[in-house]
Formats: C-alpha cells, sequence, structure tokens
C-alpha cells in the first residue's frame, strides 16, 4: 500500500459514521439533542435525592416507548429517501393489530397464523398503494392519504366497531429479556422487552441496506433524480413499489408489537403514528424532497421525540402542553437541520473553490 | 413607414464568450423582420436584450419611437414590445380570456369586469378570422391556436412590437398557414414584427427584410424580394477556421449498430449503420427529432415501428436497462435534469449505471471512491477528490463525470447529444479528445449536435434531420456547413 492510499483508507475510515459534510445536519441535531438532555436532568434534579431522567430504569422506558414508533419510522425513512411518503402507516397498524387480534380470537387461526394474517394484511395494502404510486403520476401523499381513510374503514368493518380483547396470547412479546437486573441507582426492575431488541435489529439491517447494497444505492438514485435513475438503468417502477412493500412489513410487525403490549386491538392503537414517524425521520435530517438522509439521522430522531414526551411526562406537563411543545421541536428540529445545510454546503464550495484556486492555472485550448 | 424601433451598435458579452458584436438593425410599422443563423449566432441573445431580459454592453443603444431607452422586462412590456416564445408561458387551466388578461385585468373598485374582457377579445379574435371559443381553456388549445391567442393579446393591449421566436415548432402545416395569415393580418394593423425561423419558406413566406446573424455578427441585410435561398444560406455559413477541431483519423471497422425504419417518438422512419470506430454526426435544426430519437434507440422512448440490431443482432430495448446491458450509453442533452445526481458524490455518480451490471448485492464504499479517483485523474476532473458533491463542479467537469458514469459501464456504442453544450473551450477539447480515444478502443459514437464546427471536424459522416425525418446523409468529403444548412433548413428539393 502507498502513502497516498494509507491516507485514502484513513480518511475512508474516519469518515464513515459522520461522512465528511453529510452528517453536519445530523450532527447539530444530535448536539442539540445532548444539550436538551443535559438541561432536562438539571431541571429535573433539583431538589430529589436521585436524577430521575438519565437513569437506567428511565433510559429503559423510553426505548420501550420508541420501540414501535421506531420500527415505523425506520420504513418512513426509506420510503422518504426514494422520495416519497406514506400517511397511512398509523391506520394500518391499528388494522394489522385488529386482524391479529381477531385471528387469535375469534377466527382461531393459532398464534403463528393469526400474526402472519396480520403481517400479510399491512404488505398486501402497502403493495397496491406502492402499485399505484409506482405505475401513475398521482401523489403519494394522496394515495397514502386515501389509503388512511381506507384502512381505518376496513378495520372498524372487521371488528364491527368494537375492540377485541385477547386473553394475554402475545404475552411472549412482553417477556423481559434481562430479568432481574436492577436499577443500581433507584433499585427498581430493568426491562427490556424484545420487540426493542426487534427495533435495534431492524434499524441496523436497514442502516446496512441503505449504506451497503446494490439496492439502498438506488433508492438514493431514485429519490435524487428519478429520470437520471432510469436512464441509468434502474428500474425506477419497481424500486418505488419495492419500498411501500418494506413499509407493509415493518408496519406488520409494528402493529403486532403495539398489540402485544395492550393485548386489545382497537382502532385507535395506531393513532398519530404516522405523524410521530415521520416527525422522526425528518428531524434526523431525510428530506422530504428525497434522496437524502440516513438511519443514524432517524435513530437520533426517535430517541429525541421519545426522550422529549417522556421527560415533558416527568415535569406532569398536561398532554396539551405537550403537544405544543412536539410541534415546536419540530420546527426548530428542521429549521436548525437547513441552517447546518448551508453552512456545510457554504463549506464544501469554499474547499472546492480554494483547492481549484490552488491548481495551476490549465491552459484552454 | 416610420420606424419604431433601432439598434445601434448593441454587443453582449458573457463570461468568456462575445454573444453579440456590433449589431444595428431597424423595425418599422407594418413590417415583418425576419432573423436568420445557425443555432447559436446570436438571434436568442438579441431577443432576450429587446425583452428586455439582458442589457446591452456598454455603447449599445436602443431607440424607441426616436427615443433612448433601457430595457426592463417591465418597461419592455409597458412599452409595447411583446415576446412570444417558443414554449408555451400560459395557464393551461384558464380559459383564452382569463389567458390574456391575467396580470392586466380590466376592473372597477376592484371588481373583474368579465364582460368588457371577453368583448374585446371577442374583437380581436374576429379581426384575426380566428374562430375560438374565448371561454375555452387554454389547456386544450392546439400549439398553433395557443400562439393565435398569445398573438391576439398583443392586439387587444396595442403593442408597437411583437416577437416571434421559431412560432412554428412543432405545427401542422396547416396551422404554419394559418399562423402566416394572421401575421399578414396583424401587419396590416401597423405593428412591427420580429420573426426568427429555422424555416426559409416561412421567411420568404411572410417576411419584408432578413437580417443574417452568424456567430454574433451581423453578416447583411437584405429585402426578400427577390432573393433566393442560396445566397442566404451563403451568408449564414463561413466561419472562422480557428473554430474548427484538427482530429485525428481512426481505422474503421466492421458494422457494430444498425436501425431500420425505426419510428417512434417523433422519429419517422431512420435507417443507418454505424461502424466501429467511426463517429457518426446527426445535424439538424432544434426540434428536428433528434434526441427523440436517441431517446428511442435507447429504449426510454417507445420503438413504435422498426428495427434495431447490434451486431447484427435484432435487439428490443423496452427499457434504458436493456440497453445499457447491451452495451449502450447515452450521454444526454441534460445532463442537470438526466445525467447526474447533483447532491451526490462523484463516486456515486460513476458508478451507478454500472448497478446494472453488477451482481454483487453489496457495494462497498472504498470499491466506489477507488473507481471515482480513477476517473477524476483519467478525464482529469478538476476536483481535490471522488467524495466531492458534483452540484459543486464547473460544466465541464460536470460532463466529464457524466462520461465516467458510462465509461465505468464499459459500453461499446456511444450515444452523445450535445456533448459540449454549455461548455468552455479548453474542457470542449478535452472531451473531443476523450471522443477519439474510445474510437481507438474500437468503439463507436453516434453525435448529436447543433454546434457546426463540432459536427463537421468530429464526424465522419453526417445524417440531416429536419421535422423526424432523416433529410441526407452526407459522406466526409460531402460534409460542409453549406451542405448541412441546405438540408437542414432547406427545401428537401435543394
Amino acid at each position: 500500500m502507498t502513502g497516498d492510499e494509507a491516507a485514502d483508507q484513513k480518511k475512508l475510515a474516519r469518515g464513515s459514521l459522520f461522512k465528511r459534510h453529510e452528517n453536519l445536519t445530523v450532527l447539530a441535531i444530535f448536539i442539540g439533542f445532548v444539550v436538551i438532555i443535559v438541561l432536562l436532568q438539571l431541571i429535573m434534579w433539583g431538589g430529589h435525592k436521585f436524577p430521575t431522567f438519565i437513569t437506567p430504569v428511565n433510559l429503559l422506558n423510553i426505548l420501550q416507548q420508541v420501540g414501535v414508533p421506531g420500527i415505523v419510522a425506520v420504513g418512513m425513512t426509506i420510503v422518504m429517501i426514494s422520495g416519497g411518503i406514506d400517511l397511512s402507516v398509523g391506520m394500518l397498524a391499528s388494522l394489522v393489530s385488529i386482524v391479529t387480534a381477531l385471528g387469535i380470537s375469534k377466527w382461531h387461526l393459532g398464534i403463528g397464523l393469526s400474526i402472519l394474517a396480520g403481517v400479510m394484511s399491512a404488505v398486501v395494502l402497502e403493495s397496491l398503494m406502492g402499485y399505484i404510486i409506482s405505475r401513475t403520476k398521482v401523489e403519494p401523499f394522496l394515495v397514502t392519504l386515501g389509503g388512511m381513510i381506507t384502512f381505518q374503514g376496513i378495520a372498524l368493518l372487521l371488528c364491527n366497531s368494537r375492540e377485541v380483547i385477547m386473553k394475554g396470547e402475545l404475552d411472549f412479546f412482553k417477556l423481559n429479556l434481562i430479568q432481574g437486573a436492577k436499577d443500581p441507582v433507584t433499585g427498581l426492575n430493568l426491562i427490556i422487552p424484545p420487540y426493542v431488541l426487534i427495533f435495534f435489529v431492524i434499524a441496523l439491517l436497514a442502516g446496512l441496506l441503505l449504506n451497503y447494497t446494490k439496492y439502498g444505492r438506488r433508492i438514493y438514485a431514485v429519490g435524487t433524480n428519478p429520470h437520471a435513475a432510469y436512464l441509468a438503468g434502474i428500474n425506477v417502477k419497481n424500486m418505488k413499489l419495492s419500498v411501500y412493500i418494506i413499509m407493509g412489513f415493518l408496519v406488520g410487525i409494528g402493529g403486532v408489537m403495539l398489540l402485544s403490549r395492550i393485548n386489545t386491538g382497537i382502532i385507535t392503537l395506531g393513532q398519530g403514528l404516522e405523524i410521530d414517524s415521520i416527525a422522526m425521520v425528518v428531524i434526523g435530517g431525510t428530506a422530504l424532497k428525497g434522496g437524502k438522509g440516513n438511519i443514524v439521522g432517524t435513530l437520533i430522531g426517535v430517541f429525541f421525540l421519545g426522550s422529549i414526551g417522556n421527560a415533558m411526562n416527568m415535569l406532569r406537563l398536561p398532554s396539551e402542553v405537550q403537544f405544543v411543545a412536539k410541534g415546536l421541536v419540530v420546527i426548530i428540529a428542521v429549521s436548525a437541520g437547513d441552517v447546518s445545510a448551508r453552512v456545510s454546503g457554504f463549506i464544501s464550495r469554499r474547499k472546492e473553490l480554494r483547492w481549484r484556486a490552488a491548481q495551476p492555472v490549465a491552459k484552454a485550448g | 413607414m416610420s420606424e419604431i424601433l433601432k439598434l445601434r451598435n448593441i454587443s453582449k458579452t458573457f463570461p468568456g464568450v462575445l454573444a453579440l458584436q456590433n449589431i444595428s438593425f431597424d423595425l418599422s410599422e407594418g413590417e415583418v423582420h425576419c432573423l436568420c443563423g445557425e443555432n447559436g449566432a446570436g438571434k436568442s441573445t438579441l431577443i432576450k436584450i429587446l425583452s428586455g431580459a439582458y442589457q446591452p454592453d456598454e455603447g449599445g443603444e436602443i431607440i424607441f419611437d426616436g427615443r433612448k431607452v433601457v430595457l426592463n422586462p417591465h418597461l419592455a412590456i409597458r412599452m409595447g414590445i411583446q415576446t412570444i416564445y417558443q414554449e408555451h408561458v400560459v395557464f393551461e387551466n384558464l380559459n383564452i380570456v382569463e389567458n390574456i388578461f391575467t396580470g392586466s385585468e380590466i376592473a372597477r373598485r376592484g371588481l373583474l369586469q368579465k364582460r368588457e374582457m371577453r368583448k374585446q377579445t371577442v374583437e380581436v379574435l374576429k379581426y384575426l378570422k380566428s374562430d375560438l371559443n374565448p371561454d375555452m381553456k387554454m389547456g386544450e388549445l392546439s400549439s398553433g391556436e395557443q400562439k393565435t391567442v398569445e398573438i391576439a393579446k398583443g392586439l387587444v393591449f396595442k403593442r408597437r412590437v411583437i416577437i416571434l421566436d421559431e412560432p412554428t415548432a412543432s405545427f401542422s402545416s396547416v396551422e404554419i398557414d394559418n399562423l402566416l395569415d394572421i401575421i399578414q393580418t396583424v401587419k396590416s394593423s401597423g405593428l412591427g414584427i420580429i420573426y426568427i425561423s429555422h424555416h426559409l419558406e416561412e421567411v420568404f413566406k411572410v417576411g419584408d427584410r432578413v437580417t443574417v446573424l452568424r456567430d454574433g455578427r451581423k453578416v447583411s441585410m437584405y429585402d426578400l424580394d427577390g432573393l433566393t435561398k442560396t445566397t442566404l444560406i451563403k451568408d449564414m455559413v463561413g466561419r472562422d477556421p480557428s473554430t474548427f477541431y484538427q482530429r485525428e483519423s481512426v481505422p474503421i471497422g466492421n458494422v457494430v449498430f444498425e436501425t431500420r425504419n425505426v419510428t417512434g417518438n417523433g422519429a419517422q422512419n431512420i435507417s443507418f449503420i454505424l461502424r466501429r470506430g467511426e463517429i457518426l454526426g446527426i445535424a439538424g435544426m432544434t426540434g428536428s427529432g433528434r434526441s427523440e430519437l436517441m431517446n428511442v434507440l435507447f429504449g426510454s422512448a417507445p420503438l413504435d415501428f422498426g428495427e434495431i440490431l447490434i451486431h447484427g443482432k435484432i435487439v428490443k430495448h423496452s427499457s434504458p436497462k436493456a440497453a445499457i446491458k447491451n452495451k449502450m450509453c447515452f450521454i444526454t442533452e441534460d445532463r442537470q435534469n438526466t445525467g447526474l445526481f447533483l447532491p451526490q458524490t462523484i463516486a456515486q455518480n460513476v458508478t451507478v449505471a454500472n448497478l446494472v451490471n453488477t451482481r454483487e448485492f453489496v457495494v462497498r464504499e472504498a470499491d466506489d471512491s477507488r473507481i471515482g479517483d480513477r476517473f477524476v485523474k483519467l478525464l482529469k476532473i478538476k476536483t481535490n477528490d471522488s467524495r466531492s458533491r458534483v452540484v459543486n463542479l464547473s460544466g465541464g467537469n460536470q460532463q466529464k463525470v457524466v462520461l465516467a458514469k458510462w465509461f465505468n459501464t464499459n459500453g461499446d456504442i456511444f450515444i452523445f447529444d450535445e456533448p459540449t453544450l454549455g461548455i468552455d473551450v479548453g474542457s470542449k477539447q478535452e472531451i473531443y479528445k476523450v471522443m477519439v480515444d474510445l474510437l481507438k478502443q474500437g468503439k463507436a459514437i453516434i453525435m448529436v449536435s447543433s454546434d457546426m464546427p463540432e459536427v463537421i471536424s468530429m464526424s465522419d459522416r453526417v445524417i440531416i434531420m429536419k421535422s423526424g425525418e432523416k433529410v441526407a446523409e452526407l459522406s466526409a468529403d460531402e460534409v460542409s456547413e453549406e451542405n448541412i444548412l441546405t438540408y437542414s433548413i432547406g427545401d428537401k428539393a435543394i
């Protein structure tokens, strides 16, 4: 290896997590996140014996709260990088929970088959929307808006607008993976349910898929410039279809997880999931117009929004105030992202210009 | 006839380019003054100066109705100069009346006077002998009818000068005749008309005078009465030899690509062959269907009829993917919109088209960077490394990234659509050299170009297209500016 190559390798290794300016946006948000956490910690510490926010038990608590929205946010990241969006995920998750619950308690399909039915219903419905989106020029926003309303209707028809109660058949999803572990500070039980683990596995797989595979490259290409992608030999239509199929699969898993948490299939289960997951994704620096974003950013967005919600609960803020605060957080984070994107654009342009100025003048002609 | 408009000593420089040099131009009432010249002769720049979009360089004078003026787009319209561009700038969802009056509505105390606006529209349409219903939506009209509406707008607002830039592109022959009739009517009401067209037949039918531009200079001005087409064409050609590039010759091999009666996407019945080591130039005026044909060949537009053969075998290109697998490459005309992923890095841009040919599911960034860096060196792309974003590069370097993208697919048959559009002279020469290098490696090139020196100096053979059809094929010793121009703008019979 020559010296040049060694330097190249080093540059590459250093650039892997926060690739040059690529993730400056996300980095800025991450720093903001840390600052806010420390502030919250200080606020809540005041007068008490223990810090309440940054404790193992509370951090795990946050993970439990964000597990399902996180799974959906991972899917949303992929969809949005490809230039799409999906508003139907909330109602679709409710539909999944109702189908699964019905399968178990009314149709007696058995647990495995019921879960499969739930997940498959999401995959099929998302595929249909994906088919329409990829084969027509209708905006994904409108197709999935229609999907959201339709899925709500289907779900209500299936359960006759009633809730479907189970007898804890899915409780194995609530098992504690670290049974017996205690918080060294407060002495409370520590809990990591399987779906938190599933969330991390999915995020890891999606991150690898986007960064290190041909498929991932193509998703970015389609999101950046669909026409150029088509002329570069990429099957743009099928790429668009595929992201919705992935989304369906993840919403299916998310819906089953939601169901396992409260043992009841009900239409309100997935309410607001689309809003939360889109908020998490955009906080993480993924652009609404496609082509930009990554899973690391989304993970930060997931923890960010989850922590804020959790902290506000601990501060006993009424839910009305929480909505206002969450909304403002989204707006501030996205604006911060824009500012840092400009800064990074400016830096890279200046670097390029400086480099060009340093070159010997090329003789024209 | 009194003069409305006078231009004196109009020059316009852009960084590195002298687009117009000392142009003088006059327009009288009731006159149609035509502007002729090849692509890039400076016609568009002149129009933009007249419409106020560009300011001429120091020393140029625009005299309107005997007064010296400095134009801006608003002032130009207020004084009565209306420019009708090639592409329609219309509100498709509004009707004819609304289209005419949007922005200058007739209103009394904030209330629209719809009846009054409709009345004026009807009067003008009647005057133009048009049977258009003023309530029709603009989007429902043909492009000929839309032109009529734009001209009607000029009459409604009593404009003094109407500029028509390539008005008949994409017109049927009936529509052309209609438009020329309308122009005669408008002319008789005392307006001055500036008419720009590639079609000499139209120029002779409708024009009173003609000014010929070449390389930004005014070559001549004639009364069209008694003028011959040959004189006109002679004036349009005749470039400075220094604008030509001396190309190395490369031995030509067997046929690698062939089309038989290819029809689709506006191209009609195109047959040609392409040999190894050869550049086949495709000349013609803008809108002659050249890019459209290339899209058919590359599978990005449907082939209605005919056959495409690669190495003697008939191929079906249902998508660009199939074409790439058949070792074709397509350097498109509009690199920013159809060739590049601007926010992404050079390495990512270079490797994207070859994804079709790679079997591995996993891609490694280190590999991409190595490939990217190799091309940065090979094509002398001016940047510090292949992880820079393409958006920050200059036009010439962006074009090299597009080339690298296709070189990386290891293709054999290259389509270059306007290979050096908007590129500085230095990069142009480098790209020409790269093209010759391709030939030496045994590749073959189809080159669409509107740049006359480029066509002449680079091509081994030239096909000329007009209105979607192939009108001539010239061998190397027949290729000359005059011949190309004669076929691309003149009558087929010449």
